[in-house]
């Protein structure tokens, strides 16, 4: 008898076409969201995470600001006194300060005129933090021989694609006014900001900008088997002496990782929660739907009664369009969700970002879920409106015009 | 019934009657409403000692619609009895309509008594209603009501589905056969002729292989001659496969080819079995 009246349904699903494809899409898209944010969540962590490990585990971040803020604490107004991050020197387990300064600044070849970061800071302490993190490196060309020489190292994109004129070792580019020579570049970091950078040296920058003695931002390079968090602890403690800088953050790559997954998660969170309204507006759509098909159905609901339907019947006939619709909703919600976030990570690796979404990392037993999911919603939707339709008289529906 | 008299024959409430009929028969004294209905009794006193097919007792029905009441049925009383056919003749808004629902089964009464069998089918729970509806009656109905997204062979399946049975391919085609329909199985509802679509209806009545046929206005929507079709297939049922056959109609020559007459007005039947002369406006 089941199949017969699953036959006889989608022959009903059939003549309807057009609102029966309509209610079906409401589902389509709230399925398609949850797919899209399970299938790329586990990427963008990983991606994340790389970005992270580029870090270096041997490295302190110290910047001005609260922790949630790192952004507006490196392009900031505030700064540290240089002697007060020096002084970081002197606690045990701290191998290098390295300050750092982060400034966006005009710079110009070849006529062409841009703006982008500058990272300045004494090339040797650069040169160490580069290789602490992991994937710093140089690609072609060379350090500059001093502090003092009129020389800079791209990012990855600056040489390569920020002008029309893609970059040369050797090249002159103008920084600030300022006539300097490319001698090397950098290898790709995976993400627009810090692969369109440049790198001076802080006392090229000091002449430039005339600010001497303050500092943004610095790098505590710690020594191989030291303790990162209590060294950390010690910094923090160190510079709650400071007046200059009131709020300030000292982050270990541990801390970082979490500050990160923590926003991750309430992105992932607040975006769940998004889908599962979309699925909600969804649902309704489907009992808007089943309610309009009981209306218009009401005469053929009592002659069905009348050749022999019980109101079982009725009702049953009616949950299993619902929970078709709830079906073929959730498994085209899933094909276009997966298609989805196969095209959003292909282009995502035009940005640098690479293996957002594979397939072997799908969760099959998750997507099955989904799917039983849907087709009990489906269900669930339909049955305030199949109920009302397996209630009626069969004279009372036959008189319904 | 609380000390009333019923006609054996038609069932009628014989308290409203100041002339009542009588007739013995083996002792006992019957009263009947005239003597259209004595001469019935007399030819066959025996069917009409038991039990009616289908009886009717004091049966109410008000219709309750954005607050008004409208009385269908003011204690309607009649008797059908298997192997007859019988007219319910009236004008339109008599109750003849709901007359025929209560039957079938297809509406409860607001008040009184249904007897199928002898059994009271009016307060039976839902389940053993269309139980009992699939494999008692069949309705053809005068607007066809046929699924409209279903073919006519789907149509006439239909109920076999409903009743759990399995689809006979081979006995629908005959039937289809039989109406000088085989070509046109496959057809939807809106691609038929009224005709064609009442004669699909018929054969969906007659799936479940009914005792009953219940028809409201079976010819109303039909031109004379293809009416006349329809009710020529429905006479040869009752004639000749001894189908009880109930037709609603307010068609005084239909009515005329009856067994039985039951004439309807306002919500009661009457005194009016015989030959009548004249049509009911619809």
């Amino acid at each position: 008898m089941f199949k017969n009246f699953l036959i006889l349904t989608l022959k009903g699903i059939r003549y309807r076409p057009m609102r029966s494809w309509l209610t079906i899409l409401g589902i389509v898209i709230g399925i398609m969201l949850v797919v899209i944010i399970l299938s790329l969540s586990g990427g963008i962590k990983n991606a994340v995470g790389k970005q992270l490990q580029m870090f270096g585990s041997n490295l302190i971040v110290i910047f001005p600001g609260k922790e949630t803020n790192p952004l507006i604490g490196f392009l900031g107004d505030q700064s540290f006194r240089e002697r007060d991050l020096m002084e970081l020197e002197k606690i045990k387990g701290v191998k290098t300060i390295v300050p750092m300064e982060v400034r966006v600044m005009n710079i110009e070849y070849k006529g062409e005129k841009k703006s982008i970061l500058v990272h300045a800071a004494p090339w040797r302490g650069m040169i160490e933090v580069f290789e602490q993190a992991q994937g710093l490196r140089l690609q072609e060309g060379r350090w500059p021989i001093n502090d003092q020489a009129n020389e800079v190292v791209l990012g990855y994109l600056t040489i390569n694609k920020l002008f029309k004129n893609k970059v040369r070792l050797g090249d002159e580019i103008i920084v600030k006014s300022k006539r300097m020579k490319v001698v090397g570049y950098v290898s790709e970091i995976g993400n627009q900001m810090d692969d369109n950078t440049i790198y001076i040296s802080m006392d090229i920058f000091r002449n430039m900008t005339g600010i001497r003695g303050r500092e943004r931002s610095a790098f505590a390079i710690i020594k191989p088997g030291a303790n990162i968090n209590l060294v950390a602890k010690q910094i923090k403690f160190s510079l709650s002496k400071q007046e200059v800088v009131r709020d300030f953050s000292v982050i270990t790559p541990e801390k970082a990782g979490r500050l990160v997954g923590n926003v991750l998660s309430i992105i992932e969170f607040i975006l769940m929660i998004i889908a599962g309204i979309s699925l909600l507006v969804g649902a309704v759509g489907i009992m808007n739907t089943m309610y309009t098909s009981v209306l218009e159905r009401t005469r053929q609901i009592g002659v069905m009664k009348a050749i022999g339907a019980s109101s079982d019947s009725i009702l049953s006939l009616f949950l299993i369009e619902s929970g078709m619709i709830g079906l073929v909703g959730g498994i085209l919600g899933i094909v276009f969700g997966v298609t989805a976030s196969y095209i959003i990570s292909f282009i995502a690796v035009k940005f640098g970002i690479g293996n957002l979404f594979s397939f072997a990392s799908l969760d099959l037993l998750g997507l099955f879920v989904i799917l039983i999911i849907t087709f009990i919603t489906g269900i669930v939707s339909g049955v305030l409106p199949a109920r009302a339709a397996a209630k009626m008289e069969p004279a009372e529906a036959l008189r319904y015009e | 019934m609380d000390g009333k008299f019923f006609d054996p024959v038609c069932g009628m409430d014989l308290s409203d009657i100041e002339d009542v009929a009588t007739f013995s028969s083996g002792g006992e004294e019957f009263r009947f409403c005239g003597d259209y209905c004595v001469n019935r009794f007399k030819k066959n006193p025996g069917k009409f000692q038991n039990e009616p097919l289908i009886k009717l007792r004091e049966v109410r029905k008000v219709f309750k619609m954005d607050g008004a009441e409208t009385r269908a049925l003011r204690g309607l009383n009649l008797n059908v009895w298997a192997g007859d056919f019988t007219a319910i003749i009236g004008s339109s808004g008599s109750g003849k309509s709901t007359a025929l629902n209560m039957m079938g089964m297809l509406d409860r009464p607001t008040g009184g008594k249904i007897f199928l069998n002898g059994k009271n089918t009016s307060r039976i729970e839902d389940i053993k209603r269309a139980k009992l509806r699939s494999d008692m009656f069949g309705f053809v109905f005068q607007q066809y009501n046929l699924i409209p997204w279903l073919t006519a062979y789907e149509n006439v399946a239909l109920p076999l589905i409903f009743a759990g049975e399995k689809v006979n391919k081979q006995k629908i085609e005959t039937g289809f056969r039989e109406v000088g329909m085989s070509d046109r199985m496959d057809h939807r509802p809106f691609q038929l002729s009224g005709g064609e679509q009442q004669r699909t209806a018929l054969l969906r009545a007659l799936a479940n292989e009914p005792d009953i046929i219940l028809g409201d206005e079976p010819t109303g929507n039909l031109d004379s001659k293809t009416g006349g079709i329809i009710l020529e297939m429905l006479v040869k049922l009752n004639k000749e496969k001894k189908k009880t056959l109930v037709i609603v109609t307010h068609d005084a020559d239909i009515a005329n080819m009856a067994d039985q007459i039951i004439t309807i007005k306002d919500g009661k039947t009457i005194r009016n079995h015989g030959k009548h002369k004249k049509t009911y406006t619809a």
